[in-house]
């Protein structure tokens, strides 16, 4: 095919253009994603619909695709389960997330601050080692920070769910990027005025950054909400689980019954599912933008 | 600056002067450094200390075997060496096999989702909904979807097509197709996200001109989408790459690593030597090879960040 001829767009604009064109051509399209659609949320389906089976209907044959007497009974045993509260596994997520959230954007936005907006010696060196370190394959350090743990007596504490990962490259580099494209009138003006580098970050750089500081945010919070592999190792106090963990836990418990699993996995789900629900269009947003600068 | 007024009478203030110092912006940069120091720089050496010697947490002494641990990854008579390279090979077959489904079936709903038809935000929330739920609610759901005998996939093989159940979970090879799927279905809508974004910053002016010159659509994607979508599709492969080998979750909950270690990542494998086993040196070499491996990602990775670090600046 030739090269797309640039001279020719005057034509365009007096047919319709094609994205914009709806009618008959969308109906296979319409019809292939509502299909693709209840592909997606048949397990969902699923789940909620086992989650509402009593045991004994979950295995029947022929298959009860519509629970045929729906029951809250397992809802009930999983809330109160010997084997865990689920309840508390909740809670201990949203508190380690919370804290590791706030910590982590504080300490990046403290750390992307001089690294984007002063000029002092070995910035750029500090900010490349700083970037290098993402190099560096997160399960090399697993087991030496393992062994760090068990010394700080940390294991079965959320101190090691929270003080290892703080110091992340991408947050500073994400901040760093956002702040250095904020206009240097409104710093400037500030420093006339008097402010020290504290009152401009706090004030000045920080207002204008919310969008970033709030991408960072949901970033950490559901990086931190739905770790698996590290807090599976560091702590193991059925108390002290979080959530992915504990929901493990219960699964490795009720290998076969799949009512009380459906029904604690529905559980698990809807706090995220009602975030994502309200923040849905922020993250879609978040994340198109973030991610790619193309 | 022509506006600043005479400051010759205003008494320099204490925190004007230290901001004079030059040490301010060391200060901001002292808690990362600390926490980076302790968490990052150090747990390195330390993990490649480990590696060089008998590390036995109840034992009094440590002493030093040089690469012994390494060199056992090599001697296959050892089940170290079998079960390492058993499960990095497990790793890159699902690498292999997840990573082009990825980009092509993301790629294939952004392409059928870009352009406006009703019902486009229901849609998309729907595709991307499974992502938000933790690998071990996406794990538990997917084995109970594959289950032996009873789960939906089955009972759809048997109650519809009339055929027989296929016991997914527990057959060598068939293992894999639940993790894969429950894969696909949990991670798409990311990777789709991205292209929706990428398809939004092409040009329709490309495409009018296309179609002046009679392009069909199969030109169109050819020649216009698939060539600007380039450096949406290196990121899309290096991001993804890195998250296939990090495989853990998946195969974790729903096959536990079997029939027979044929689904066991190496991640599952290194996490179960040093905290089952406790034979943490052991462990730490394998990190140290599985390392070596994903560095080569992580460089690409690192490269193309740093091409948006340049151009940001």
């Amino acid at each position: 095919m030739a090269a797309p001829a640039r001279d020719l767009p005057a034509v365009t604009t007096t047919r319709e253009s094609g994205p914009r064109r709806r009618g008959p051509r969308d109906i296979p399209r319409f019809l292939l994603l509502c299909l693709l659609a209840v592909i997606f949320l048949a397990p969902m389906y699923w789940m909620v619909a086992t989650s509402l089976k009593a045991e004994t209907d979950v295995i029947a044959t022929p298959t009860q695709w519509v629970p045929a007497r729906p029951t809250l009974d397992n809802y009930r045993e999983v809330f109160t389960s010997p084997d865990g509260n689920i309840l508390r596994w909740m809670w201990n997520s949203f508190f380690v997330a919370t804290v590791f959230t706030v910590l982590h954007v504080a300490l990046c936005a403290l750390t992307a601050y001089p690294l984007a907006r002063m000029r002092f010696k070995g910035r750029d060196t500090i900010f490349w080692i700083i970037l290098g370190s993402m190099m560096i394959p997160w399960v090399v350090s697993m087991i030496p920070t393992y062994l760090m743990m068990l010394r700080f007596n940390w294991i079965n504490s959320f101190h090691s769910l929270i003080w290892p990962g703080l110091a992340g490259a991408f947050g500073v580099f994400l901040l760093r990027q956002f702040f250095m494209a904020l206009p240097k009138e409104l710093e400037e003006a500030a420093r006339l005025d008097g402010a020290n580098s504290l009152q401009v970050l706090w004030n000045v750089i920080l207002p204008l950054s919310i969008p970033a500081l709030v991408t960072l945010a949901v970033f950490s919070f559901m990086g931190s909400w739905n770790n698996f592999i590290w807090p599976t190792f560091v702590v193991t106090d059925i108390d002290k689980l979080t959530l992915p963990v504990g929901v493990n836990t219960f699964s490795q418990r009720y290998v076969t019954e799949y009512g009380k699993l459906m029904a604690s996995t529905a559980i698990a789900s809807v706090p995220v599912l009602i975030a994502y629900l309200l923040a849905q269009r922020y993250l879609i947003a978040g994340l198109s933008t973030t991610g790619m600068k193309e | 600056m022509s506006l600043s007024l005479p400051r010759e009478n205003v008494p320099p203030r204490r925190r004007r002067s230290f901001e004079n110092s030059g040490l301010t912006p060391y200060l901001y940069l002292l808690p990362f450094a600390l926490l980076f120091l302790v968490f990052v720089v150090y747990p390195v050496g330390y993990g490649f200390y480990v590696s060089l010697h008998r590390w036995d947490l109840l034992a009094e002494t440590r002493p030093f075997v040089g690469l012994e641990y390494y060199r056992n990854l090599f001697d296959f008579s050892t089940p170290q060496a079998q079960f390492f390279w058993n499960s990095m090979k497990n790793t890159a077959l699902f690498t292999v096999i997840s990573v082009p489904l990825l980009i092509a079936v993301s790629l294939g709903l952004a392409l059928l989702l870009y352009r406006p038809i009703f019902g486009r935000a229901f849609f998309r929330a729907v595709f991307f909904l499974p992502g938000v739920l933790t690998v071990s609610v996406m794990g538990i759901l997917w084995r109970w979807m594959f289950d032996n005998q009873i789960g939906l996939v089955n009972a759809i093989r048997t109650d519809i097509f009339g055929m027989q159940p296929l016991p997914f979970l527990s057959t060598q090879g068939l293992a894999w197709i639940p993790i894969i799927v429950g894969t696909l279905w949990w991670t798409i809508g990311f990777n789709m996200t991205l292209y929706l974004a990428a398809l939004g910053n092409i040009s329709q002016s490309l495409y009018e001109a296309a179609e002046i010159d009679g392009a069909t659509a199969w030109p169109k994607f050819r020649f216009i989408t698939w060539p600007l979508l380039g450096p949406v599709t290196l990121f899309v492969f290096v991001t993804t790459v890195l998250a296939s080998f990090q495989l853990f979750g998946q195969t974790l909950v729903i096959t536990a690593g079997g029939p027979n270690r044929t689904t066991q990542s190496a991640i599952q494998y290194i996490t179960e030597e040093a905290f089952s086993n406790n034979q943490f040196s052991s462990a730490s070499a394998m990190a140290f090879m599985f390392g070596l491996v994903m560095l080569i990602f992580t460089i690409l990775q690192f490269r193309i960040m740093a091409r948006d670090a340049r151009e940001g600046s």
